[in-house]
């Protein structure tokens, strides 16, 4: 749902600018976190209505942070967005709302997103 | 010499051993063998057995001893095992023909070496060549288990005329007047036998050298058990070695398919953005075009460090039908003793016809055993029991291993196989990844469920061999 406000974590910058510049284009606000902490505060301030999280986050998980997330607040959309097709047979990622194997081709991202925003509506 | 000057040739030894060769250098043995130098013999020969690791060097120290004249003296001598129903001729020592022997005793008359001496530094490639040099002989002494042909407990003398058909075949084979038959036994069942005569001096065989040479057979079994032993252990051990590496190769493929997956979608993905929309600002373009060359060179790398590290390594994981009741029984038994001094009772359910999974054997091992371990760990008090239960649900083998101890701790539950959570149960934290790494480096899956109320299960899921 374009307007929306957005929160791309993930350890890599080289992802962040890519989210940036296909999420902007497509009228998201985006913001970004370049690690778990950098998420927190940014969670912490409010007014994120859907968030895109790697699993792998340099020394920390994904995974945790998604349980962090969603016992602050279970109605806040998670995607999942990982190289990593395995973490879809581990429980703890089912906690996610959408799962998606990282690809050059944003269109299975961008799908999800549309359909997490209006599903949390 | 003549016999009856028996304790000269004890002084003066017997079989030299020079290039390979064990020789006679007096010929015939004594009449009887003296008590003290029977304890001598078999205190040196056991000394020597203590050290060896090789079946064939035990194998061959022993019919050394039978053989040297300062020993029992036999002219030659063969050992025979057990393999199903068949005595199967397996090594021998000593001249093969009485020509042989007379030319051999003659060149070596003079050489001033005792056989028995060089038992603590045996020479394997004489030994291998000692027995090619029998291997007919071997083959022709081999021989089918007959009524009766596995019955005897003592050492007796074999002629023409015994009642047993192994017994008339061997002394056929071997021409021999008296042959002296040594059974090696084990728990009553027969193990091997040492056949040993003196084909060339027909010296008789004495009563005193028949016992000797039962002590020294008992001796060859349980080295033969021993070495066999030992073989095994390290043939397992390099198995595992094997499955070890093949599981770090299979976490490098891993670690290498995210490095690879990860710049290919972003150059991939930022080169669709710039197809599809260029940035109004030169900056912006020229940052996000270095993105892309940065990624694909991190690619380029990763790329060439796989094919370093795959050159680098030998072998992969190879699956072979397991039989994975026989499997389960086996590790279960391991534990056994273990789990009764903790006072843990221990069930180990599986259909009866065999259950066949496409597995790596020592892999399957191992996850069975760091799951038993990880039960045990979670048990204590009255009643604890694990249950390991094979369940065959095509095209799957389920490997069930459950406690009732306790639950998983709460940082474990939300991924128990991620490693690094040290608890009680679950020792390192590394026993349960272990067992997804092995798991998945055969195909298949670990799972774990508290579904059944005071029970906590782990199932191993592999493929059902086809």
């Amino acid at each position: 749902m374009t307007g929306s406000r957005l929160l791309f974590v993930d350890d890599e910058e080289g992802f962040l600018e890519l989210y940036r510049a296909a999420f902007n284009r497509d009228g998201y606000t985006v913001d970004t976190a370049v690690g778990v902490d950098d998420a927190r505060a940014r969670l912490a301030a409010g007014g994120i209505d859907l968030v895109v999280l790697d699993i792998r986050l340099g020394e920390s998980s994904g995974l945790a942070l998604l349980r962090e997330i969603k016992a602050a607040d279970a109605n806040l959309p998670v995607v999942l967005a990982t190289a990593y097709a395995r973490y879809q047979d581990d429980f703890s990622s089912w906690l996610a709302d959408a799962y998606i194997v990282k690809s050059s081709d944003l269109g299975e991202l961008k799908q999800a997103v549309a359909r997490c925003l209006e599903t949390a509506q | 010499m003549t016999r009856g000057e028996g304790s000269a040739a004890w002084r003066e030894g017997g079989w030299p051993r020079v290039r390979g060769r064990h020789l006679r250098e007096r010929g015939p043995a004594p009449r009887t063998i003296r008590p003290r130098r029977v304890l001598d013999l078999l205190r040196h020969v056991s000394e020597v057995l203590e050290t060896v690791v090789d079946p064939e060097v035990a194998g061959w120290s022993v019919l050394v001893a039978f053989t040297a004249g300062e020993g029992l003296g036999f002219n030659r001598a063969f050992l025979l095992l057990a393999e199903g129903d068949e005595l199967r001729g397996w090594f021998g020592v000593g001249p093969r023909t009485r020509d042989e022997a007379r030319k051999v005793w003659a060149e070596m008359r003079g050489a001033d070496v005792l056989p028995l001496s060089q038992l603590h530094e045996p020479d394997h490639a004489a030994i291998e060549a000692e027995q090619r040099r029998h291997a007919s002989m071997l083959t022709a002494l081999s021989h089918v288990q007959l009524k009766g042909c596995n019955a005897w407990r003592r050492a007796f003398i074999g002629r023409a005329n015994h009642p047993s058909a192994c017994v008339r075949h061997w002394v056929g084979v071997l021409d021999s007047r008296e042959l002296a038959v040594v059974p090696l036994m084990t728990s009553g069942r027969p193990w091997g036998v040492v056949l040993a005569d003196n084909f060339v001096t027909h010296a008789p065989i004495h009563r005193a050298t028949l016992e000797a040479a039962e002590t020294l057979a008992h001796y060859l079994r349980a080295a033969l058990e021993r070495t066999q032993l030992l073989q095994r252990l390290h043939r397992e051990r390099r198995r595992r070695i094997v499955a070890e590496h093949a599981t770090a190769l299979l976490e490098t493929a891993r670690t290498l398919a995210h490095d690879l997956k990860n710049p290919l979608a972003l150059a991939g993905g930022l080169a669709r953005e710039l197809v599809a929309a260029l940035p109004p600002e030169h900056e912006t373009l020229v940052r996000q075009l270095g993105i892309v060359a940065g990624a694909i060179g991190r690619a380029e790398q990763r790329v060439g460090e796989l094919v370093d590290g795959l050159a680098s390594r030998a072998g992969g994981i190879a699956l072979e039908p397991v039989d994975v009741g026989v499997l389960a029984d086996r590790v279960v038994e391991a534990f056994r003793p273990l789990a009764v001094s903790r006072h843990v009772r221990l069930l180990c359910d599986h259909p009866a016809r065999p259950v066949v999974a496409a597995a790596a054997r020592p892999s399957l091992e191992r996850c069975i055993e760091n799951l038993m371990a990880n039960a045990l760990d979670a048990l204590s008090g009255p009643g604890a029991e694990i249950h390991v239960v094979v369940r065959e649900e095509p095209p799957w083998v389920r490997i069930e291993v459950a406690d009732n101890g306790q639950p998983l701790p709460t940082a474990l539950r939300a991924d128990p196989f991620a490693g690094g959570v040290t608890t009680r149960r679950g020792g390192s934290g590394l026993g349960l990844t272990s067992v997804r790494t092995l798991a998945e480096s055969m195909g298949g899956r670990v799972e774990y469920d508290e579904r059944e109320a005071g029970w906590v299960r782990f199932t191993v899921v592999l493929r059902r061999w086809s």
